[in-house]
């Protein structure tokens, strides 16, 4: 997908180049900065979990999938460690919850980078979700994949025991 | 228009040595630069009457405030000898020359090499490069580099923690040079960016090299996982 913008990309700049045989060199200039611009931007803003952002699950207490509805903390969105209200979307058959289910979790991972105090920045490959209770106890007895430190900030150390790895 | 201000300016420093007092020099850093050289050359002629004027030229780090101050007038001042010579020694030669006597006794002995403002920011960075270097010495690092990186965080001070990963970038930016390892972590891509000289980093250490021809392999973000894992 990355190799087909590119592609995309100089194409246009052929085209560009080939209409601009007569106009100044200033208007060339600003075209390819525009087109500059462009390929800068090419990586992938990531941004905050909010309302519609679906995460996958990542503890055995049957969902698979569930969609945000309220980042509890944050203006514009919930980042790694906070703790969102979300509707179960997709959930495993026989499991302790249900599709349409409201349920709390709290972020484990998240694609968009966190600062940490020295100066470090981690960030996941994908979202992800620890389901909780109202009391914020995990629902579920087993945690797939890494957590980060920021949970133990956050006074989530059940699931710091139970994860695999402490990323 | 700086030369107009001038020749009013050592006019009023007799009258206004004592009157002003130093503190004010600390204050009057920014406004607009004809208004500054005018404050400037006060204050500094004034003490220029007082014979403290190279006691300013030493604390570098100290009192940045003063420094930057005084070099500025000292500019200000060099530029204007050449072009209005004539002018300065006809209206106030006197205290002028004395000034002008003053300040170059006191330069001249020290013989410090003069600091520009340009290149500050740059001395500070390597000044503490270098203090970091003492404490650990950081090896040679490039993207394509799989990396071990001991790390101690603060929750967690029993045991150091152990990253490995290939160096996907490195962000050159002196004190705050950062590189950033990836790797495939319990089957979840995981990416960090470690501040090289940063003292919770206890270890660096170069295990292997892969041949990359970029110097940003973001792309491994698009690929297999089997790509970014590192046993």
């Amino acid at each position: 997908m990355a190799a087909r913008f590119a592609s995309r990309l100089s194409h246009v700049g052929r085209s560009v180049f080939g209409g601009l045989g007569n106009i100044s060199s200033g208007s060339l200039r600003t075209s390819l900065d525009s087109t500059w611009n462009n390929f800068l931007s090419q990586q992938q803003q990531r941004t905050f979990i909010q309302m519609r952002t679906v995460l996958k699950v990542v503890d055995n207490s049957g969902a698979k999938k569930v969609m945000c509805i309220q980042a509890l903390k944050g203006k514009k969105g919930a980042r790694l460690g906070d703790t969102i209200v979300a509707s179960v979307k997709e959930a495993h058959p026989n499991g302790k919850v249900k599709k349409g289910e409201v349920v709390y979790g709290v972020v484990v991972r998240a694609a968009m980078q966190r600062g940490r105090c020295d100066g470090s920045e981690v960030k996941f490959d994908d979202n992800a979700v620890v389901l909780l209770d109202k009391q914020g106890q995990p629902r579920g007895t087993r945690v797939f994949g890494p957590v980060p430190h920021e949970l133990r900030k956050k006074k989530h150390l059940k699931i710091l025991t139970l994860a695999e790895h402490i990323a | 228009m700086a030369s107009k201000v001038l020749p009013q300016a050592l006019f009023i420093t007799p009258r206004s040595s004592n009157q002003c007092p130093p503190k004010k020099l600390g204050l009057s850093t920014f406004p607009s630069p004809r208004s500054t050289s005018l404050n400037l050359n006060r204050l500094s002629t004034s003490r220029f009457s007082s014979n403290s004027f190279g006691f300013h030229f030493r604390p570098i780090v100290v009192s940045p405030k003063r420094f930057f101050i005084v070099s500025a007038e000292a500019d200000n001042e060099g530029e204007l000898g050449p072009d209005e010579n004539t002018e300065e020694e006809e209206t106030v030669s006197e205290t002028e020359s004395e000034v002008k006597l003053d300040a170059e006794d006191e330069a001249k002995p020290p013989r410090k090499p003069r600091v520009k403002l340009g290149d500050i920011m740059g001395i500070l960075n390597k000044r503490a490069i270098e203090a970091s270097e003492k404490e650990r010495p950081v090896p040679d690092l490039r993207t394509g580099d799989i990396v071990e990186i001991k790390l101690e965080v603060p929750e967690n001070r029993r045991r150091l923690s152990i990253y490995k990963g290939i160096v996907i970038s490195k962000q050159n930016a002196g004190i705050h040079t950062t590189i950033r390892v990836r790797r495939i972590i319990a089957g979840v891509g995981v990416e960090i960016v470690f501040p090289v000289y940063s003292p919770n980093i206890k270890e660096i250490k170069v295990v292997n090299h892969r041949k990359v021809r970029r110097a940003r392999l973001y792309y491994l973000r698009d690929k297999l996982p089997r790509l970014s894992t590192f046993k």
